[in-house]
């Protein structure tokens, strides 16, 4: 039986603020006054204004924050023995349930990328855990694509489900609500949204309509056997990064980059110590990213960096999980200072004939 | 860490408004400290032992002493926990003393804001690291600047101590003020007989080298190995040739020059030799009184000179001198005594100063020792003298005594009697400080062997009669009326001050200066004779008031200082001092542009650019670490991190 | 115990050891009464005050901060107050478009002697510092949802169109391409709108030349890379200046540069002219005239008008002449000194503290610690040492605070004083659109005043203000404490 709902444009402020009433914090796409055209995800307070944009920076951070204490530490005296310290740990997590509201299909599956190496690999991260299983994603499904997103060529589309608890499509008088996750399908069922009934069938061909409306994708099944290939090719990838600043900002805006630092950072008190360990978003575009503590940097330049990058989404990690860590979201794209563009470098891989050929092919 | 913390009481001077017991517990509570306590006397002998023992039984490997302030004690305690087995750099101060309970009675903020100075010296010495100094050759040469009686001392001493000696003179003859007195006080002995011999010696003596008529240009380098550029300002005469004969000081024709040695109180020649035992003994020309080189024909030294030593060309030259140590010994001059609109602002010829009337008594000045009136030539018969002009007076900014003036007028009273024993003497003072060995005796003396005078009270006006006489209207604050005495002479005790340019020299020697232009010492109490800059040593007024045996003595102080300096073959450098950090260098080169020492050059290491700190070179400013944006070149004892250290943790205290 | 915490403010002073230490040493001696509120720091000398020190224990909660030194002249270290004065004037005028009051920070000298000035200055300073405010934590300040708006009065004309000079400018580079390693320039990127750098090496490379409004990229960012090889670089106005800046800093040799010199006519604000479009899949046209921005999107024609989505730092640019070329190539038209000001900066200075304070706590929440602003800067040549990164010295901490971001975006203002040539790129360049030239533009602003006019890149000759100093600084006055 079909349990989608319908909600109304005008709608959309009451729904978001019941929601909090039970309990929620919900995150919405903000605009901010004195900042020039970014968009973000924020607590939304009622009455605020309701925006449906894609964000800027993929939602990431709401399971995984720019950075988070992993653990404080005290250290505690007695005056009478002040050779004893007692050191007393607290690790313990906290989370609230979110609803996420108005997320993209590409944000929606960064969090099935993260998914797989933090929760299904050699060891479930409990703190990525803990925020993820309080996260209920509501997303809204593109009508068309836009000059620099590419999901449909990583395997997914303007609709695809993955990673969403509710699939959220725009038709004429608002928006019918799929449920796609038992997660999903409670939050529906509590809330007092009408049934959709048959405009289901216009969110269905308003679907249909976005995908044809994309322009055909090339086929990027042979990247990670082509991107293997050319990774020694020095030649290749220094043209690819000549202009790269080995800035952050590809990293940061990623839905699927997961990669962090963990530093201790001390808070002096009174007449204790305490501190946090912390981990932050750390960006393989950085030098000090693969520093060693020897001095020795085993990617001192910035093509061995971007080659990381590329190949880790489009090579080592599908042979690891069988899908592109890349969400196709173009936010790289849109946000490198200097208009580097993942996907010709990918589009170059394949087209690439390596070094070996090469000199084949000269003989 | 295992951090020792010693919270002293200095009997009741932190104890009395800290309560060092609840700061020592506190501190128990930082991190690494294993130990803390609360000594009387931290300083003294049992409390150095205790930090010994303390080190050796808590396994102690850095030491927190809060107590007085380290300008003080820091060295006498990096000894102590180096005698102990532990770097001397492994320590930290807290100064709970001057900076808190010297300054506040509230024993609770007092206490709550030691423990906090405590806490930041724990927090830095956790990053203090083992420092070890370097050793560096030294230039076993001393400047001596300044050739009075203090400077002579010192020459003479550092001399006779094998210590080849740069004595730079500002006049033209060495001597300063002494050379310029009578007599002297509590004796009566002659200045010069006594002063002479000593200034013969020094221009005798082969490790001497004198350069007079010359001043210090620029002074470069650091203790062991400073560079000093003199001035050999233009005398218009070759003093190699120059034989002192005097011929052209009896010729020439411009007589009219002021005469400085003799305290404007005559008129000397444009060419002139100070006084008969100058030495050196050389003509020099007041260019501003010398026809020729105003611009008019004359030239009349020059054709009578026997050893064609004139050279009216001549320009200022400069030589250098590299030496490893520097006595500053530069005197005093009179403070501007005009300002008193009371006594005639300078106008009335008869109220002359006290070392005017040393020239006139003096048998070498212009008047042979008669002691005359300047006005008309007349032997006095009624003398007054007045004490503290300029010395102890708020009211024009000279709070301060000038420390001998009591003595000499007592001399110069005694003295006049001796002249004029039909004179009368009459002395106005504020108080009689004559507390030096045979100095009581001796201003009794003055009131009861020679009728001198003495009436407690400042003088409130001085004018003219119009009868010929100088009417001085005073208070007699003892009997408390007032006094008023016809005098045929008056003469004003004035206040000292530091000597014309000491400000600038200090600048040069980057020491420090009081307001008054007397250089500071580096402890009040424990170091009179050394500044805060390292090798640098004072002697004599220009530190503070003080009369020829203490100059004297403190010439001798700062021979023995350069002498224990010289007595090493090598210094050790203070290892204090900024570090590159290669890895992070990116050789930009905005350390080397602003460091003031020309310490840090530029070297390649393995085909980059990189600063090089000179070891020797640095003294430890850390101006290029303030500079450097990338944080590569660090200050050892005062590193970012340590800084920053201490920042973070007052803001989250 | 007495209410403490309650009654005393948290002020830090750093004091050089050899005067003003001894000066409150002085004080101490004479049992001359103060105040308990103030924390002593020794540091070697008042020229090891990294201003940064002071903003630090500023942002982090400090109500005041004092730095004394040895009175001008006397520094035992002959210059270091010297570079400290400077450093310290620039220091306290930079406070107040950060929203810190100035009040909370003084800079004096006080001698060993004057132990009743160090009195009288630590009585003053901590009265003074009790009449304000406890100070605001930046994590309490109300954040500030301000439209920033922008007034746009003057603009270069865009004289796009004319564009006959790009066969000559091509004409130019292949006659020299042959002796260089490379040419810095620009390419049409992902589309018509948006360009990007090129590094011409070959004849077809340098077919792929484009200059004009959308060429945003400040190539000279990339010079230092190329140091002991040969290269050309095609810079206009903003760019020469930073080159020159390089050259006056060493970064790069003059021998090895060749410069071809465009006009500048301006630069779009891409970001704004994006937003206008809207979500678009394909731009297939574009046309730039000084009066409009003709552009086909999506089958569509849109047209703007081009004075509205300039770079705002370009209404205030001065002159868009290059100060140094080897081979200038178009026309130049050499304006005067505009008196446009940065319009983000008007708009700053039109705020009260607490509003800049809320101001800069609103917009760098969204800072997501990319440091594109840094990378893509001409002057910041420290590259992979920067010490936001570093933990020795660990000027940051890793936490992804608010602060932290706000710490980082002072430590780039400051270590640009008196280098910023004003070419934008730190805002032109962040993702999240956040003003943050706003900063650097009212430094430049400060040191032009104090030091009679000066401008970071117009002569690879001149001294870096605040790498020199005067004996007598004509535009300091000092405080008296009188």
């Amino acid at each position: 039986m079909n349990s989608d709902r319908f909600l109304a444009r005008e709608a959309i402020g009451d729904f978001l603020a019941k929601l909090i009433q039970t309990g929620y914090t919900v995150f919405c796409p903000q605009k901010q006054a004195g900042v020039r055209q970014s968009v973000i995800f924020a607590p939304w307070q009622k009455g605020q204004e309701i925006l449906l944009d894609k964000a800027t920076v993929a939602p990431k951070h709401l399971v995984l924050p720019q950075s988070e204490v992993l653990f404080r530490y005290t250290m505690q005296k007695d005056s009478a023995q002040p050779e004893k310290v007692d050191v007393s740990l607290d690790d313990s997590q906290a989370s609230t349930p979110t609803v996420l509201f108005a997320a993209r299909p590409c944000d929606a599956r960064g969090f099935a990328i993260l998914d797989r190496p933090y929760l299904e690999g050699l060891f479930r991260d409990p703190y990525y855990a803990k925020r993820r299983e309080a996260l209920c994603v509501l997303t809204l499904t593109c009508s068309s694509g836009c000059a620099t997103c590419f999901c449909h060529w990583t395997g997914a589309g303007p609709s695809s489900p993955e990673g969403s608890d509710i699939l959220m499509t725009e038709i004429a008088e608002g928006f019918v609500l799929q449920a796609i996750t038992d997660k999903g399908k409670k939050l529906l069922a509590a809330s007092q949204l009408p049934e959709a009934g048959e405009k289901s069938e216009q969110a269905t061909s308003a679907r249909k309509a976005a995908w044809q409306s994309l322009e055909k994708a090339p086929d990027l099944s042979q990247a990670p056997q082509k991107l293997a290939e050319v990774f020694d090719d020095q030649d290749f990838w220094r043209h690819w990064t000549q202009a790269c600043l080995s800035c952050g900002a590809c990293t940061y805006v990623c839905p699927t980059c997961y990669c962090f630092t963990i530093t201790d950072e001390r808070l002096g008190k009174k007449d204790h110590e305490e501190g946090v360990r912390l981990r932050s978003w750390d960006t393989c575009m950085a030098r000090h990213f693969t520093e060693e503590a020897s001095g020795h940097n085993p990617r001192p330049d910035k093509a061995q960096r971007m080659r990381n990058r590329v190949s880790h989404k489009f090579s080592s990690y599908p042979e690891n999980w069988g899908a592109f860590s890349c969400s196709g979201c173009g936010r790289c794209v849109t946000h490198c200072p200097v208009g580097l563009d993942i996907r010709a470098i990918v589009l170059a891989a394949l087209a690439a004939t390596s070094p070996q050929q090469r000199a084949k092919e000269a003989s | 860490m295992r951090i020792g913390v010693f919270v002293c009481h200095c009997g009741s001077n932190i104890g009395g408004t800290v309560d060092c017991a609840q700061v020592a517990a506190q501190a128990a509570l930082y991190p690494d400290v294993v130990y803390a306590t609360d000594p009387m006397y931290t300083c003294a002998e049992p409390g150095q032992a205790a930090i010994e023992a303390a080190i050796h039984e808590h396994q102690l490997d850095g030491v927190v002493v809060a107590s007085c302030s380290p300008r003080m004690h820091e060295p006498t305690f990096r000894k102590t926990v180096e005698r102990a087995g532990l770097n001397p750099y492994m320590f930290e101060m807290a100064n709970i003393r001057e900076h808190v309970s010297w300054i506040g009675r509230d024993i609770a903020a007092n206490t709550h804001k030691a423990a906090e100075l405590v806490r930041l010296a724990v927090e830095k010495l956790r990053q203090n690291s083992p420092l070890r100094s370097q050793e560096f050759p030294i230039t076993r040469r001393v400047l001596i600047i300044g050739g009075g009686v203090a400077g002579i001392q010192a020459a003479l001493d550092c001399a006779e101590g094998g210590i080849p000696v740069v004595l730079v003179e500002r006049e033209a003859t060495i001597g300063g003020k002494m050379a310029k007195l009578d007599k002297t006080f509590p004796t009566v002995d002659c200045s010069a007989c006594i002063l002479g011999p000593k200034m013969v010696d020094v221009a005798q003596h082969p490790k001497i080298s004198l350069y007079a008529h010359a001043e210090i240009e620029e002074i470069s380098g650091y203790v062991g190995n400073f560079t000093v550029k003199i001035r050999k300002r233009a005398t218009y005469v070759d003093w190699d040739k120059c034989t002192g004969c005097g011929t052209c000081t009896e010729k020439c024709p411009s007589k009219t020059s002021y005469d400085h040695f003799n305290e404007g109180i005559a008129k000397t020649t444009a060419i002139t030799i100070a006084f008969p035992q100058a030495i050196p003994k050389k003509a020099v020309i007041n260019k501003d009184f010398c026809r020729q080189l105003s611009g008019k024909k004359c030239g009349v030294c020059a054709k009578v000179c026997p050893t064609q030593a004139i050279d009216f060309a001549m320009e200022d030259t400069f030589v250098t001198e590299n030496v490893g140590s520097i006595v500053v010994a530069t005197g005093y001059d009179l403070m501007d005594w005009t300002v008193y609109g009371q006594y005639g602002h300078g106008r009335y010829p008869d109220v002359i100063t006290s070392l005017a009337y040393e020239r006139l008594m003096n048998a070498s000045g212009p008047t042979q020792g008669h002691i005359v009136r300047p006005s008309d030539g007349k032997e006095p018969k009624s003398v007054v003298f007045v004490q503290c002009v300029g010395s102890r007076d708020p009211a024009i900014g000279r709070p301060y005594c000038s420390g001998f003036c009591c003595m000499y007028t007592a001399k110069q009273a005694i003295l006049t009697k001796d002249h004029l024993p039909d004179s009368q003497s009459y002395v106005f003072y504020m108080d009689i400080r004559a507390p030096g060995k045979m100095y009581d005796e001796f201003t009794r003396r003055a009131q009861e062997e020679y009728g001198t005078q003495y009436i407690r009270g400042r003088v409130s006006q001085i004018f003219p009669d119009g009868l010929g006489q100088m009417t001085v209207l005073g208070m007699d604050t003892l009997l408390g009326r007032p006094v008023e005495i016809k005098a045929d002479l008056v003469v004003l005790a004035v206040g000292i001050e530091a000597s014309k340019g000491a400000r600038e020299l200090a600048e040069k020697l980057r020491i420090s200066y009081d307001a008054y232009g007397f250089f500071l010492e580096s402890h009040v109490k424990l170091k009179p004779v050394e500044t805060n800059t390292a090798g640098v040593f004072l002697a004599g007024v220009c530190q503070g008031a003080k009369d020829i045996p203490a100059s004297v003595a403190q010439g001798s102080a700062a021979a023995a200082k350069v002498l224990t300096l010289f007595a090493k073959e090598t210094l050790a450098s203070n290892p204090q001092i900024a570090q590159v950090v290669l890895k992070r260098c990116i050789g930009c080169g905005k350390c080397l542009r602003c460091c003031p020492y020309g310490a840090i050059k530029s070297s390649q290491v393995r085909g980059e650019e990189k600063a090089e700190v000179i070891a020797t070179m640095c003294q430890g400013c850390g101006l290029c670490t303030a500079t450097c944006p990338q944080g590569a070149i660090q200050l050892a004892h005062a590193t970012d991190n340590q800084i920053l250290a201490e920042v973070d943790t007052l803001c989250q205290l | 115990m007495s209410a403490l915490a309650n009654e005393e403010r948290r002020i830090v002073g750093f004091l050089c050891n050899w005067c003003s230490y001894g000066g409150a040493d002085t004080a101490g001696v004479a049992r001359a009464n103060q105040p308990t509120d103030l924390r002593i720091i020794r540091v070697p000398c008042s020229g090891r005050v990294n201003p940064l020190f002071v903003v630090k224990a500023l942002l982090n909660g400090a109500d005041g901060v004092l730095v004394s030194g040895c009175h001008p002249r006397d520094c035992h270290y002959g210059s270091g107050n010297f570079y400290a004065r400077r450093r310290l004037e620039v220091l306290k005028r930079f406070l107040p478009i950060l929203g810190i009051d100035p009040q909370r920070f003084s800079y004096t000298w006080v001698s060993a002697s004057e132990g009743s000035r160090w009195q009288q200055v630590v009585t003053r300073f901590t009265e003074e510092i009790h009449a304000l405010e406890p100070a605001p934590r930046f994590e309490d300040v109300e954040p500030l949802e301000k439209a920033l708006t922008l007034t746009q009065e003057k603009h270069r004309p865009l004289g796009v169109g004319k564009q006959d000079w790009l066969a000559k400018l091509k004409e130019a580079i292949s006659d020299k391409l042959a002796d260089l390693d490379c040419v810095l320039g620009w390419q049409q990127g992902r589309d018509l709108l948006h360009s990007v750098p090129l590094f011409i090496q070959s004849a077809d490379d340098l077919q792929k030349l484009r200059c004009d409004a959308t060429c945003h990229n400040n190539l000279v960012r990339y010079l230092p890379d190329f140091k002991g090889r040969k290269v050309g670089i095609i810079v206009r106005g903003c760019e020469a200046k930073s080159l020159v800046q390089l050259l006056q800093e060493g970064i790069i040799n003059r021998e090895e540069l060749v410069i071809f010199a465009l006009p500048c006519q301006g630069l779009l604000d891409l970001p704004l002219v994006e937003e206008a479009l809207g979500r678009y899949q394909k731009l297939e046209g574009l046309e730039i005239t000084d009066s409009a921005l003709k552009l086909r999107v999506d089958g569509k024609d849109v047209t703007l008008a081009t004075a509205d989505y300039l770079q705002s730092r370009c209404l205030s640019c001065p002159n868009d002449t290059p100060v140094l070329a080897d081979y200038p190539i178009g026309e130049f038209t050499g304006e005067s000194a505009t008196t446009a000001q940065c319009p983000e900066l008007a708009f700053l200075d039109s705020l009260s503290l607490t509003e800049r304070l809320g101001f800069w706590r609103a917009c760098l929440s969204r800072c997501i610690l990319c440091h594109a602003c840094r990378n893509s800067c001409p002057m910041c040549v420290c590259r992979d040492q920067c010490i936001a990164e570093s933990r020795e010295p660990h000027w940051q901490s890793a936490k992804a605070s608010v602060k932290e971001k706000f710490f980082f975006q002072i430590i780039h203002a400051l270590h640009l004083a008196g280098r910023c040539t004003g070419c934008g790129q730190c805002q032109a360049n962040c993702p999240m659109g956040i003003p943050i030239f706003a900063l650097r533009a009212h430094l430049n602003r400060v040191i032009s005043e104090l030091f009679d006019g000066y401008q970071a890149g117009l002569d690879p000759k001149a001294v870096p203000p605040l790498l020199t100093y005067a004996q007598e600084e004509a535009n300091i006055q000092e405080r008296s404490w009188e």
